[in-house]
């Protein structure tokens, strides 16, 4: 048997729900507004330190709505208790504790007395959620605040673009080590090279790093141009060389010159590194052997040679194109070199990589150590002997020495070649002093 | 018997118990006019059996609503004139030497404690030892003399009064002896219109005759009504942390209670406003304590237990401004509405 009236029952279940949703505004808007704080932090970092999470970061905007379920959770846990409703409800009643009795005594006795029936006219509290969710638009202004920043380069970037750099490099110089087209030595100083632009990308990230890049590779591209020239330049010789020799007996004198021609041309593909792998006569020859006499050795020997040759020319076809088919540095590709909103293309209104025209100069602006000036020893100069000297032309108008004539009347003879008309010119008394004194000094 | 089994009075009861005391209450509207506060309040700790102590200044009728009360309740009623000279034993009895064929022996004499309803008029007039005499009676309703425990008559009640002015000579009630007094009651003067109605309805302002409205039986009958009235938990939580938010060092207390309390409320306190609050409700026609009736009761239940700080008598805070206070400090239920909800 019910123990209060229908109409009670119905205001506490209504009374009940108007409990809950306050508890919960009163709950959610600090946890919305702390999601929305951390979101920002987030944000904020990411913007900062995570360029990678930007196309994500408007997910973040879902936060508050996430916020609802701890919200929820903490809602049902502290949900009013039965027993609390009808206290809260027999206060809102003028505090008689009809309810509360009929609540907590199953006695019916008293269910339709006038008291029970007047239990039912308290009034439901009115919602006021805004004292609780003013804290939310600070919240959301300092998350919008937070998405707004630009995002920032950190400098794990400058790594991932230097390693780019380098890598480039490094691949170039393995291929022309797996062709043999180059020397220990130059392998060691490349490497070096290399790793100086590494650091150099790794310091600051600019259009140093990729012109310092492709210098170095201008630089093997040259190399690379020099060894094929060098090879190109011994198969024409020993084509001359054979040439010569298929012909017949030649004067001794042009036989000189060729043998020396492919003489210097061995030695010009041993100072480029390009016997490597040669046949051990190749090497001696490049070291400084003469030519064999007998023929048949001779021919075994520009056999050998031509052979080699091929071989090397083969590789160099790999790598003819080092150089030529790099990507070159393009500063519209240049991703911090971009004209941003800020105005950095406009002039005089300064931006991220330059001040205002109004600015003061700043020198804080160190240069990188690639783009600084290296130092470098010069070889030790040889003074030249004054009698080591002879005419390269001679002029139709040179002066000839002539004893006889003074000063003045060989320089009015000569005036008109000798370029020093200003001599001649009559200088003013007043100006005489002035130049007298300039050049007396 | 758990609460859930717990039988209400039913209405016939409380209906009937409401018309027994409200024939006692009105009667006493008419000795006493413009005074119906005063007179619920008495009534309810009549109802709850407790002990009153009224305070006022001369002439306002204290005496004569005590004196008004036992004619209307047909009881035994004793008066005991507090003065300095005044002796325990002139209160509590004493054993006189007699002789009684040929034998001299020691017979009791009872006094005037022995009693259903003694007023003490200016109890604060007497010494302490005097006023301590009364301690045992108040608390546990029987006195000790050489030894020998008497109980007293039942019902016993206490009403004294006491004078706020002409305080040379007189000795202040200890804070044990007031907290036996289930109420400070403190009779305020009337109104204008009420003067003039004493005036023209009393000759030499002799109140009416009075016959007794209630016998002993009802009277027990009330009493067990009362017993039966409801307390409901929610209720007594709030009385409970009213009488402990009186403490300074309790976290609940207001700043008033921090500030001019010394000592809080004892649990006497606590269990006054209990029984008070259930006898008020009876008078009411409920049969269940609320809210309100402890509201109602705290202040004359709690005021004269809380002993205050010197700071409190420079800034004129009495035991009732700090009770007020104290309700306007701590909410009726525990857990009240959210923040986002506000009542209408």
């Amino acid at each position: 048997m019910p123990t209060m009236p229908e109409s009670v029952t119905r205001a506490l279940r209504r009374l009940g729900r108007r409990l809950t949703l306050g508890l919960f505004l009163e709950i959610w808007p600090a946890w919305a507004a702390g999601s929305l704080l951390v979101a920002g932090l987030v944000a904020l970092a990411c913007r900062l330190f995570v360029p990678a999470a930007a196309p994500f970061l408007h997910w973040l905007w879902l936060t508050p709505v996430a916020a609802i379920l701890p919200a929820a959770f903490i809602c049902r846990r502290r949900s009013y208790r039965p027993a609390e409703v009808v206290a809260v409800a027999d206060w809102l009643n003028g505090g008689l504790g009809t309810l509360l009795t009929l609540h907590e005594t199953n006695d019916s006795s008293w269910i339709d007395s006038a008291l029970a029936a007047r239990t039912s006219a308290f009034t439901l509290p009115r919602l006021r959620p805004w004292r609780r969710l003013v804290t939310v638009p600070p919240a959301l202004a300092f998350m919008a605040t937070a998405l707004w920043v630009p995002q920032r380069m950190p400098r794990q970037t400058n790594v991932i673009f230097a390693e780019t750099i380098a890598g480039n490099l490094a691949a170039a110089v393995t291929e022309l080590k797996e062709q043999q087209l180059i020397t220990a030595e130059e392998e060691k100083k490349l490497e070096e090279e290399i790793e100086r632009i590494r650091k150099g990308a790794q310091e600051r990230v600019d259009a140093s790093s990729w012109e310092a890049a492709d210098s170095l590779r201008d630089k093997l591209a040259a190399d690379v141009a020099e060894k094929q020239d060098a090879i190109k330049w011994a198969e024409q010789t020993l084509a001359r060389y054979e040439a010569a020799a298929a012909s017949g007996p030649s004067p001794d004198g042009i036989a000189a010159a060729h043998s020396a021609e492919l003489m210097k041309a061995l030695e010009r593909l041993a100072e480029r590194g390009l016997l490597a792998g040669a046949p051990q006569e190749l090497q001696q020859l490049a070291a400084g052997a003469k030519l064999p006499a007998d023929a048949a050795s001779l021919k075994k020997l520009m056999a050998s040679l031509a052979k080699h040759l091929a071989g090397v020319n083969g590789r160099m076809a790999g790598v003819g194109k080092l150089g030529k088919d790099a990507r070159r540095f393009d500063p519209s590709e240049f991703p911090l070199g971009k004209s941003g909103p800020d105005g950095d293309g406009t002039p005089g209104r300064g931006g991220v990589t330059r001040g205002r025209a109004d600015a003061d100069l700043t020198w804080g602006k160190e240069t990188s150590p690639l783009d600084r000036f290296k130092s470098q020893t010069l070889p030790p100069g040889a003074a030249r002997s004054p009698d080591d000297w002879a005419p390269v032309v001679e002029l139709p108008g040179a002066p000839r020495e002539s004893p006889s004539a003074s000063k003045s009347a060989a320089a009015r003879q000569y005036s008109a070649v000798a370029g020093q008309s200003a001599w001649r010119r009559s200088l003013a008394p007043r100006h005489q002093s002035a130049v007298k004194k300039y050049f007396d000094k | 018997m758990t609460r859930a089994d717990h039988q209400l009075v039913s209405q016939e009861q409380v209906a009937d118990g409401q018309a027994k005391i409200a024939r006692v209450v009105g009667a006493l509207r008419q000795v006493l006019l413009g005074k119906e506060d005063t007179i619920d309040e008495v009534a309810a700790a009549l109802l709850a059996r407790g002990h009153v102590l009224l305070e006022g200044l001369p002439g306002l009728g204290k005496t004569e609503l005590v004196k008004a009360l036992s004619r209307l309740l047909s009881l035994d009623f004793r008066r005991i004139q507090f003065t300095p000279d005044l002796l325990p034993t002139d209160i509590t009895g004493s054993h006189i030497l007699q002789e009684r064929d040929g034998r001299k022996d020691f017979v009791f004499h009872q006094g005037p404690v022995f009693t259903n309803v003694l007023l003490a008029d200016e109890i604060n007039r007497a010494s302490p030892k005097t006023q301590a005499a009364l301690l045992e009676a108040m608390q546990e309703h029987r006195v000790t003399i050489f030894g020998e425990t008497r109980p007293l008559p039942d019902p016993f009640f206490v009403l004294a009064t006491q004078n706020p002015i002409e305080l040379e000579g007189t000795y202040p009630l200890p804070e044990a002896q007031l907290d036996r007094f289930m109420f400070k009651i403190n009779v305020a003067g009337v109104e204008r219109s009420v003067l003039e109605e004493i005036l023209t309805t009393r000759v030499h302002g002799e109140p009416p005759p009075l016959a007794p409205v209630l016998d002993v039986g009802e009277l027990r009958g009330l009493f067990a009504l009362v017993d039966a009235v409801h307390l409901p938990r929610a209720v007594a939580n709030y009385a409970a942390r009213l009488v402990a938010a009186s403490h300074p060092a309790s976290t609940e207390a207001p700043d008033a209670v921090r500030t001019f309390v010394k000592h809080g409320c004892s649990p006497r306190a606590a269990i006054a406003i209990g029984a008070a609050s259930r006898g008020l409700a009876l008078l009411r026609g409920k049969p269940n304590v609320g809210f309100d009736d402890v509201r109602r009761v705290a202040a004359p239940a709690m005021a004269h237990r809380m002993v205050l700080d010197y700071a409190a008598r420079l800034d004129a805070w009495d035991g009732r401004r700090v009770v007020a206070a104290l309700l306007e400090a701590i909410p009726e239920v525990e857990r009240g509405l959210p923040q986002t909800l506000e009542t209408r």
